[in-house]
């Protein structure tokens, strides 16, 4: 379909000030869906809280508001600017919510604005957990199994139906503060009391835990013609439980069988069409069991995203300009491939090297009392992140560690280790099991640090499948930090001079 | 021991590691293992992001290093200009640099230059495959620059000064092997940076600098600092971000303290300067062609000094400062940046005290608050220094005097407390703040309560306000502050002792208990919402306890939370214009227009 003549001028929301969860990657998306529309000869106003980005950049737009992105300015800028749509999915979370605001304040309805790229029944059946569960139940998919409850007795019940362990999440409050996993019903007796205290209004969603369990993300793209492409799969190195923005991934998924990709090509297809983004990118992330195989789909983004950002960086495939293109009615097959120019958007990019992504955290700054806060959990933390490519796994993951800045350069062997090398293998059988032992309880919490006390467990002996029972990560990605460590440890068999 | 082969380097090499590591595990130096590499011909070669394997041609100059055969980046006979980006987000280190990172491009392929950008950050403008002629994803390390320039002909030098502290670190490595630095001369940027060289540059120059010295152990550290005075800023040297600094009061807290910073100081000296306490900050951002400077914007920070400027409010134009004391700025920024030979940017911090006005420290290079200025005048600061690097003159450009604007910006600035339960919420030297919001308008009070409403924590025009004030605050500036707040029509809730000055002074105030004091306490007010505004002046060491629960309650109930008088001022504007209903919209360009 060509390109919509009805529509003169668009408003894109940015993303507002930079917040751990809502970094730069909206300014990326942003500004190639500016110039995207502009160049479209569309007339697009822009609306960010932020300076220090380059969409608000006087030349990028043609009207450019730095004000607060809120609906109440949304609306002035709506009066002034008069446009005839308002493109919200560039902007993050915020600019989603602010949409669905101006929509509940009938905003949109009032100055008959339309949303492109994602319509507001599909935002909310996103991102509410009712609609998204019913939606996931009609096209046959399953989501974790959750409730919630108001009193002990009925999480008790709750409990029996589904197994430990169980995630607690105490409803409305901040940080999920009074939240935690449950092992057994001592535990949770505790924990659910507690988390109904800290709740306000008294309420807590108990959920099936997925801790440990396998996590992928797919970035696909939808268009009005129900054309559907998977312009990447990505998967995290850490189980379910870390933060994918707290995570290490990888792109392309390396563990997952082709059979097991087609189940989650299709899945997403079912998704994305269910959900009804019909003009855009969504990523889509799913949980796998690492024993059973069984497959859940735990949340889908109907917007451009972190994740998408590192998919276009890692694939050349320019997501966001490309959701721009599609939300003002082009169809995939009709927008050229940039990079090829011989090739449409429609054709799937295929990759033949990895791209990882390695997140950096500032812990330093927020020294607390809490012995916790470096703990990497269901909240997300890093303040930034590195990506790098490689032939190989073990090329691009020691590219990434050195690209971190955070001084070390590679896995281990820098001369920056806690633990020698040297020191670990000369100390005595004894010595290396105790401290393997020490090691290994270390690591099953999710720190930071826990990727190079990896190194030190395989050092002191530790065995792929004792580091897998501890952190859970695929022993495959275990294996090749193995060969890392394995190869290190030739090199020592050599002589420089 | 079998001697080591090109062979086995290579496979390191196949599996990641660096020259670094080599180093390490070889026991020598990344130099030698660069020697070795380069005499046997181990380099890498560079493979193209083409989004379908190489299945179609793709000419897209996006890149990526591998050890094998076949090098598919081809350099081309233009001048090039290499650019290298900001790495990893962190705080301190944010998208303020991939701005300036992008504008310096743009104006460098104006210029007719091509332009190579390297960075690793996946989430920046900088390392779209269009901004740039030619694009490395690589990491920022000497070795990987130095693996790309091998391959570049015709490459009149680097750019490191826009990526911020990233780039600046591994210049120096870069010119000793052979790398042209662009901009002002490394020569001159460590004049800046060392302390010893750049206070004796200021007294040459007679420019007054807050007294300061450096020590090495405990006894000497007293004595410099009851030599100068207490109280004493006290950082480790060669530390970036404000990392393990403070104010020290007295000698008992300098005790406590001394080992932590010598700890990150390392065997490097533990600065000690005077603390210009309640200086008022002022931030400048200028451009200096090596002949001439143009003062791009002098911005007040609300804060007084002490806080780091990261961290602070900023005001461009400034409101309040004297014209002696401007022109006393201008004339040290314009001395400072020709005696340091700058060519681009440089940020010059002063404090003033006493009418007398203090530079604390110089950076030649880009500055956070470059965006932050170019958006308000709509000078394009990073732009123009781009092509002052690549030979420009400042008198060729027609740039606006920032003086000259009707209007004002305020930038804010927004922190990650919500994540991190029970760390400190004061702001101090150390800076925390992940990212900054703008507010621009006619008036200063609306532009203050834009800026507010952009960071998520609008202020009410209505309500209750709790207040309580250190020691040092109890002055009538506080007095006509709250007097303020009682004629807007807000209630106001003090601690006892905050309450009494008040009373005294003859405001009416309800006085509740602190935390520890007994129940109902200020904590509780917070959670019922029948707070609305929470001022809190730091007391020294005493009542963490305090500060923190209420703190937090206040962020948790996203309640505005301000702890110095200063910014507590400034709110007050705020709220009276939200109540005259003055907060206009108005794009830049219509802004730039006049």
């Amino acid at each position: 379909m060509p390109k919509r003549t009805d529509l003169k001028t668009i408003l894109i929301i940015g993303s507002g000030p930079i917040v751990i969860g809502q970094a730069c990657e909206f300014d990326y998306s942003g500004t190639q869906a500016v110039k995207a529309l502009k160049e479209e000869g569309y007339r697009v106003v822009l609306i960010n809280s932020n300076p220090a980005t380059i969409m608000t950049d006087p030349e990028i737009a043609d009207a450019t508001y730095i004000e607060p992105i809120t609906a109440e300015f949304i609306e002035k800028i709506i009066v002034k600017e008069k446009p005839d749509a308002i493109l919200p999915t560039m902007g993050g979370q915020t600019a989603l919510n602010a949409a669905i605001e101006l929509y509940e304040k009938g905003i949109l309805k009032k100055y008959g604005i339309e949303l492109i790229g994602a319509k507001v029944d599909s935002i909310k059946k996103a991102e509410s957990r009712d609609l998204f569960n019913i939606a996931m139940e009609k096209i046959g998919l399953e989501v974790a199994k959750g409730k919630f409850i108001r009193s002990f007795d009925e999480a008790k019940n709750f409990v029996k139906e589904v197994g430990f362990p169980v995630i607690i999440r105490p409803s409305f409050t901040l940080g999920g503060t009074g939240g935690g996993t449950a092992y057994n019903l001592e535990e949770f007796e505790n924990k659910v009391n507690r988390g109904l205290t800290s709740s306000p209004v008294g309420e807590v969603l108990i959920e099936e835990s997925l801790i440990g369990w396998k996590e992928f993300e797919l970035e696909v793209m939808r268009d009005v013609n129900d054309n559907f492409v998977v312009i990447c799969s990505i998967e995290n190195f850490d189980p379910m439980g870390v933060h994918t923005g707290d995570s290490i991934t990888v792109a392309p998924a390396q563990t997952l069988s082709d059979k097991q990709y087609q189940v989650l090509r299709d899945a997403a297809k079912k998704i994305i069409s269910e959900i009804g983004v019909e003009t855009g990118g969504s990523n889509i992330q799913f949980a796998i069991n690492p024993v059973t195989g069984r497959v859940i789909v735990i949340e889908m983004n109907p917007r451009v995203s972190r994740s998408s950002a590192l998919a276009s960086k890692a694939t050349g495939f320019p997501i966001a300009k490309i959701a721009a293109k599609l939300a003002i009615g082009y169809t995939l097959d009709e927008i050229p491939n940039d990079i090829t120019k011989t090739t449409p958007a429609s054709f799937e990019p295929v990759i033949d090297y990895i791209v990882v992504k390695i997140p950096r955290w500032d812990f330093d700054k927020f020294r607390s009392s809490n012995p916790e806060s470096d703990v990497l959990g269901i909240q997300m933390k890093s303040v930034g992140e590195v990506m790098s490519f490689g032939r190989n796994f073990r090329e691009a993951f020691q590219k990434a560690i050195r690209s971190l800045e955070i001084g070390r350069y590679g896995f281990g062997a820098d001369g920056k280790d806690i633990y020698d090398t040297e020191y670990l293998l000369g100390l005595s059988a004894v010595e290396k099991a105790e401290n393997k032992e020490k090691i290994l309880s270390k690591l099953k919490v999710p720190r930071s640090d826990n990727i190079f006390y990896i190194r030190y467990a395989f050092l002191t002996g530790a065995t792929v499948d004792e580091l897998y029972d501890a952190t859970k990560i695929d022993k495959w990605f275990l294996n090749q930090l193995k060969d890392i460590v394995l190869f290190e440890l030739d090199l020592y068999t050599y002589s420089f001079n | 021991m079998e001697k080591i082969t090109p062979d086995i380097i290579r496979k390191a090499k196949r599996n990641g590691f660096s020259d670094i590591q080599l180093a390490h595990i070889f026991k020598t130096t990344e130099s030698e293992i660069r020697k070795f590499r380069f005499k046997n011909g181990i380099y890498p070669v560079y493979k193209t992001v083409d989004t379908c394997a190489a299945e179609f041609e793709a000419n897209t100059p996006y890149h990526y290093s591998v050890y094998e055969k076949y090098n598919e980046s081809v350099s081309s006979d233009r001048e090039k200009i290499i650019i290298l980006g900001g790495g990893p987000n962190r705080i301190g280190q944010g998208i303020e640099f991939d701005y300036c990172c992008v504008r310096c491009v743009k104006a460098l392929r104006e210029e007719g230059f091509e332009t190579i950008m390297i960075n690793c950050n996946p989430e920046t403008v900088s390392t779209d495959y269009d901004i740039t002629d030619k694009l490395y994803f690589e990491p920022l390390t000497t070795e990987d620059v130095l693996n790309i320039v091998k391959y570049e002909k015709n490459v009149k030098g680097i750019i490191v000064s826009f990526g911020g502290q990233t780039p600046l670190k591994i210049s120096k490595e870069l010119e000793k092997n052979g790398l042209k630095i662009l901009g002002t001369s490394s020569k001159d940027i460590d004049i800046a940076e060392d302390r010893k060289k750049f206070g004796k540059l200021l007294d040459n120059l007679e420019i007054p600098k807050p007294e300061y010295d450096t020590v090495k152990t405990l006894p000497q550290a007293l004595k410099t600092a009851n030599k100068i005075g207490y109280p004493v800023l006290v950082r480790p040297s060669y530390v970036l971000g404000g990392r393990a600094m403070q104010i020290v009061y007295n000698d008992d807290t300098l005790k406590s303290f001394f080992e932590e910073a010598s700890k990150f100081s390392g065997e490097h000296p533990v600065l000690i300067d005077k603390f210009l306490e309640e200086a008022r900050e002022i931030d400048v951002d200028a451009l200096c062609d090596g002949k001439s400077v143009y003062i791009a914007g002098i911005m007040q920070h609300i804060e007084e000094a002490g806080i780091h400027s990261g961290d602070s409010t900023s005001i461009l134009p400034p409101i309040s400062l004297s014209k002696k004391n401007l022109n006393e700025i201008k004339k040290y920024t314009k001395t400072i940046a020709l005696a340091l030979n700058v060519i681009g940017m440089i940020n010059i911090q002063f404090a003033i005290k006493d009418n007398v006005v203090y530079v604390i420290e110089a950076n030649p290079r880009a500055s956070r608050t470059v965006p932050f200025v170019s958006k308000t005048t709509g000078v394009p600061i990073a732009s123009v220094a781009a092509k002052i690097i690549a030979g420009r003159k400042l008198k060729e450009f027609e740039l606006k005097d920032f003086e000259s604007l009707d209007y004002i910006s305020i930038k804010e600035s927004v922190f990650p407390f919500q994540k991190f339960p029970r760390a400190k919420m004061f702001l101090g030297p150390e800076m925390r703040s992940t990212g900054e919001v703008m507010g621009i308008s006619k008036s200063f009070g609306a532009a203050m309560a834009k800026a507010q409403d952009a960071t998520g924590n609008p202020l009410r025009t209505s309500g209750n306000i709790f207040i309580s004030l250190n020691n040092n605050d109890k002055k009538p500036k506080a007095v006509n502050l709250l007097k303020r707040f009682e004629e807007l029509g807000f209630g106001i809730f003090a601690t006892h002792g905050t309450n009494k000055f008040l009373r005294e002074n003859k405001i009416k105030s309800e006085p509740v208990f602190k935390v520890n004091e007994g129940r109902p306490n200020i904590v509780d007010l917070i959670k019922n919402g029948e707070i609305h505004l929470v001022i809190n002046t730091p007391l020294g060491e005493e009542s963490r306890f305090d500060e923190y629960a209420i703190g937090w309650a206040a962020v948790q109930h996203k309640i505005p939370f301000i702890t110095t008088l200063s910014a507590a001022q400034s709110v007050v504007e705020g709220i009276a214009r939200i109540k005259s209903h003055d907060l206009s919209v108005k794009s830049l360009q219509e802004y730039y227009k006049n």
